[in-house]
């Protein structure tokens, strides 16, 4: 376990660990840019995030009781976690459980406190838990009927592109990004626009340095996110980084022409078209 | 017979809780009652702990034959006698038919109708989980039930029964249980397995009145599995000249197997026998700890796990017992979401786990039979804990209401933080409930229809969970927890049993691979069938480097407690957000507001001062899934499932 990890393999885990946040941001910083051209407006700079993030650390530490700081905490060391074990090459159903946890730690968190926006938030995201986690762990299914192996190494060895085998759970992947970076209309926990309903939805009553935790979390979230859906063209990560590319604006592009929709709407839909999209996919890696 | 520690033990574990039962039923003192169950759970908890660290061992009762059957005939005079009081037909019929087979059984032993004699109890490794089981959560929740009962007898309906009747049946039930465990001779395992029938059915219709009706359907279902099983039973004799678990193993008999399983389908309260592990809700609490956790359904889980390994030729028929499984998993999961009633979760979620480990046994691969007895100890557990706080928290809230439960961290934050411990460790990491559904999904991946439902269903558990933890951990900020009084014999379980959960969460991964990767190794030693991908899978789990879960926990905790957990200020306490002047605003810091302590609205000041109040209940998803109605679905597809079953078994 431990014992077996080499040198390489702690360099390449302090790296990702420092990396992953810097990416997730600068991917947060052309978010916002490119949004802002998609509608007319000049928009942050790209390094906007940064700037955010140092100005929520100077502020004061403002809290509604203690617990509610605890799951922040747990919220970002799971979300690292994640990036350690996916550098470690790990078993892939374990890290989508610390994936998982980390989310639930934001729920929960969310839930601590007697405010009725944070806690309807904390619904609604156990409810986008619940439409996106089916396919999560549907892909990982897929790549263990091609590999023999749950191991997240494994993954590197396949001959072709994951994409090739995997095409339709990648479209439902990409709805599953969607719904975990609250991107319209799937932004019904917490959104970036100014929805009114929910205020801010689940993390209503985070502020200062404790709002930054919770937004570190959410940059290396978009970096695992991204760097995934590099991983579907594996054996070229040109081409992977040149997908990501892809996936971004088709993400940008969803989230500029829809307005948010309901909860209900989403789990229907969720469970419907990508999840028969991932078991259709499934079927035809199984019976091959 | 010699008498060596093996004899000792096993007596001891099957006749101290009958013989102190008898004495806490008689005894005319509160005080001696209570010495007695106390007495009666330190001796069996050391004889099971003893019983385990022995070596596998046998035993043969001589004159056995003879004093099973007379002890069965009589276990069955005595439902038969009950349902004749009740004026039940069905059970009354049931109970003739098993009486008949009993009877048949006898005619064809003194007509030379020989069969193959082996022992009759028998330890093993699947065997000694049970008993640890049984005889240190079994006993715990006993105690518990002695603060318990104190307080629930002064709120007793006239009708209940008195207190030693209660004790009676509910020590005596581990003293059955532990036989049942122990049993290789189906004459006995048939005789312990009725007695815990009755044992539930005097247990749960303990308060009289409309829980006598709820008992009545519990004894009704699980008659019907004690049928099927006697005459798995009989054919077994007639068929095989065999009348133990060692024989039918051997002889590979389907038709018996197939019978036995739907006898343990009706003790586990699988879809579509899980109406009666419902109605049992209405008993005490410590009763449905009991049921749950350490006794009961546990018997159904063991038997299909003590019966499937040997069965994997019968392809088809294991497959639908997986089917079986699966369905109840990903069925009840469904079905806890929509309820509020915190001990209707409970149960939904015990169905389920049940089904999980049917459905692992029927998978039939080292990794699925680690993953099932990891199920069993975990829940057991886990359940037994969860039951025990919400019976206090009904007991002192006076309801059992999830929405009801804000707020109740801080008044009483001993029994709310065990219940969190309790809940946490039913899906977080690292604690062994994931551990165990995380190999399960690994197991059933080379069946994707089955593997859907796992996924849907772990899904749907980690959703009725959270909402429940999110609601019992609401509060404000509070300077000062408030001190909670509780009976000694409630705290000392409550506290034994969350260390327990603690301690065995700790140590899920050391556990799997000292205790259930080698288990599993030897039951899977002889089989050929089992591919290289199958083991690799197997060890590739015991490898996980679940330190790496503690160190992330571990850090958290720290950084908290460095970073705010000192140096939090009460002058850095805000209000929440209520999009008006909150009204508690000017008095959050006075005592009469922390005594108070009410979750179940937020007020705010709006128009012209007028103090209102919201309140924003948590999702049952009630417009999506109504819970008669699903349950009418479900029980149709298991019941067709049930009868494809008995038709691949030939016997239809």
């Amino acid at each position: 376990m431990m014992d077996k990890i080499n040198w390489t393999q702690w360099i390449i885990i302090a790296v990702s660990l420092v990396a992953a946040p810097f990416i997730g941001a600068l991917i947060s910083g052309l978010d916002r840019k490119v949004t802002a051209r998609m509608q007319g407006r000049k928009g942050p700079p790209v390094i906007q995030p940064f700037y955010d993030i140092i100005k929520l650390f100077s502020k004061q530490p403002i809290a509604l009781h203690k617990l509610q700081i605890l799951y922040a905490f747990l919220h970002l060391v799971f979300m690292m976690l994640v990036v350690v074990l996916l550098a470690m090459g790990q078993d892939l159903l374990m890290i989508l459980f610390a994936h998982a946890f980390s989310t639930i730690c934001l729920v929960l968190g969310g839930m601590s406190v007697r405010s009725p926006y944070s806690r309807i938030g904390s619904m609604r995201k156990i409810m986008q838990m619940l439409a996106y986690e089916p396919i999560l762990i549907l892909i990982i299914v897929a790549i263990y009927l091609q590999t023999d192996s749950f191991l997240a190494s494994s993954v590197m060895n396949m001959p072709k592109p994951m994409l090739w085998s995997m095409p339709l759970l990648f479209l439902a992947f990409l709805c599953a990004v969607a719904i975990k970076l609250n991107k319209s209309p799937f932004d019904v926990s917490t959104s970036h626009h100014a929805h009114q309903e929910l205020i801010k939805g689940i993390t209503v009553e985070y502020a200062g340095p404790y709002l930054g935790i919770i937004e570190i979390a959410h940059f290396y979230e978009t970096a695992i996110l991204f760097f995934i859906i590099m991983v579907f063209w594996q054996t070229n990560l040109y081409i992977g980084f040149g997908l990501e590319t892809l996936a971004f604006v088709a993400i940008l592009i969803l989230d500029n022409t829809f307005s948010r929709l309901t909860t209900t709407w989403m789990l229907k839909y969720m469970w419907s078209i990508p999840l028969f999209l991932s078991i259709a996919n499934i079927i035809w890696l199984w019976s091959k | 017979m010699e008498i060596t520690n093996f004899n000792v033990l096993l007596a001891v574990l099957i006749l101290v809780p009958v013989v102190f039962g008898v004495v806490a039923y008689f005894s005319p003192w509160d005080k001696l009652r209570s010495l007695s169950i106390v007495l009666c759970s330190v001796i069996v908890a050391a004889a099971g702990i003893l019983i385990t660290i022995e070596p596998n061992n046998k035993f043969e009762l001589p004159g056995s034959e003879m004093i099973a059957t007379i002890l069965e005939v009589g276990i069955v005079a005595v439902i038969l006698f009950i349902a004749v009081k009740i004026k039940n037909w069905l059970i009354i019929l049931m109970s003739l038919v098993q009486m008949g087979v009993i009877i048949a059984e006898i005619i064809l032993a003194n007509t030379g109708h020989t069969v193959a004699h082996t022992y009759d109890f028998a330890t093993d490794p699947l065997t000694k989980i049970l008993i640890l089981i049984t005889s240190i959560v079994g006993p715990i929740i006993a105690v518990y039930a002695i603060g318990y009962m104190k307080s629930h007898q002064e709120h007793a309906p006239p009708t209940a029964a008195s207190l030693g009747q209660f004790f009676f049946f509910f020590i005596a039930f581990l003293g059955f249980m532990n036989g049942l465990v122990m049993a290789n001779n189906l004459k006995w395992f048939s005789f312990f397995w009725e007695a815990t029938t009755l044992c539930s059915y005097m247990l749960i219709g303990q308060d009289g009145g409309e829980s006598k009706k709820n008992a009545e359907r519990a004894l009704l279902i699980n008659t019907f599995g004690g049928t099927a099983m006697v005459i798995g039973v009989l054919w077994l004799v007639v068929e095989n000249k065999t009348e133990s678990f060692e024989g039918l193993l051997l002889a590979k008999a389907v038709i018996p197997m197939v019978l036995l399983c739907v006898a343990a389908f009706t003790k586990s309260a699988l879809l579509p026998f899980q109406s009666w592990l419902l109605g049992a809700m209405i008993a005490p609490t410590p009763v449905s700890a009991l049921l749950h956790s350490a006794t009961m359904v546990k018997a159904g889980s063991y038997l299909v796990l003590r019966v499937t390994p040997g069965f994997h030729d019968s392809t088809k028929v294991m497959m639908v017992i997986t089917f079986i499984g699966a369905l109840t998993f990903a069925g009840a999961a469904l079905l806890a979401v929509t309820q509020s009633n915190a001990k209707r979760v409970l149960a939904y979620s015990t169905i389920s786990n049940l089904g999980l480990v049917v459905a692992c046994a029927g998978i039939n691969t080292p990794l699925a039979y680690a993953a099932a007895l990891a199920i069993i100890c975990f829940h057991a557990i886990s359940k037994g804990l969860l039951f025990l706080c919400v019976g206090r928290i009904e007991q002192k809230i006076g309801s059992r209401d999830i929405e009801d439960m804000g707020g109740i961290l801080y008044r009483m934050p001993v029994t709310t933080s065990v219940a969190l411990i309790g809940m946490m460790s039913m899906l977080l990491p690292p604690f062994g409930m994931l551990l165990s559904k995380w190999m399960a999904i690994e197991a059933t991946i080379r069946s994707p229809l089955i593997l859907i439902f796992i996924i849907l269903g772990s899904a749907l558990t980690v959703f009725f969970w959270s909402k429940w933890i999110g609601r019992i951990q609401t509060s404000s900020y509070h300077p000062k927890f408030n001190k909670e009084t509780m009976d000694p014999a409630m705290g000392f379980s409550l506290v034994t049993l969350a260390l327990g959960v603690l301690l065995t969460g700790v140590g899920s991964m050391w556990i799997f691979n000292k205790f259930f990767a080698p288990i599993t190794r030897e039951v899977f030693a002889s089989r050929t069938d089992i591919s290289d991908v199958l083991w690799n899978v197997f060890t590739a789990a015991g490898n996980f480097a679940a330190v790496t879960l503690f160190v992330a926990v571990g850090i958290a905790f720290l950084a908290y407690w460095l970073l705010v957990w000192r140096r939090f200020k009460e002058t850095d306490v805000r209000l929440p957000y209520l999009c008006g002047e909150n009204a508690e605003s000017t008095v959050y810091t006075t005592s009469a507001f922390h005594n108070s302590e009410g979750t179940r609205s937020y007020a705010f000041r709006s128009m012209g001062d007028k103090i209102e109040n919201s309140w924003s209940s948590t999702t049952y998803l009630k417009n999506f899934i109504c819970e008669k109605k699903a349950t009418i679905w479900l029980n149709l597809i298991a019941w067709v499932i049930i009868i494809i079953l008995l038709g691949e078994a030939h016997l239809l």
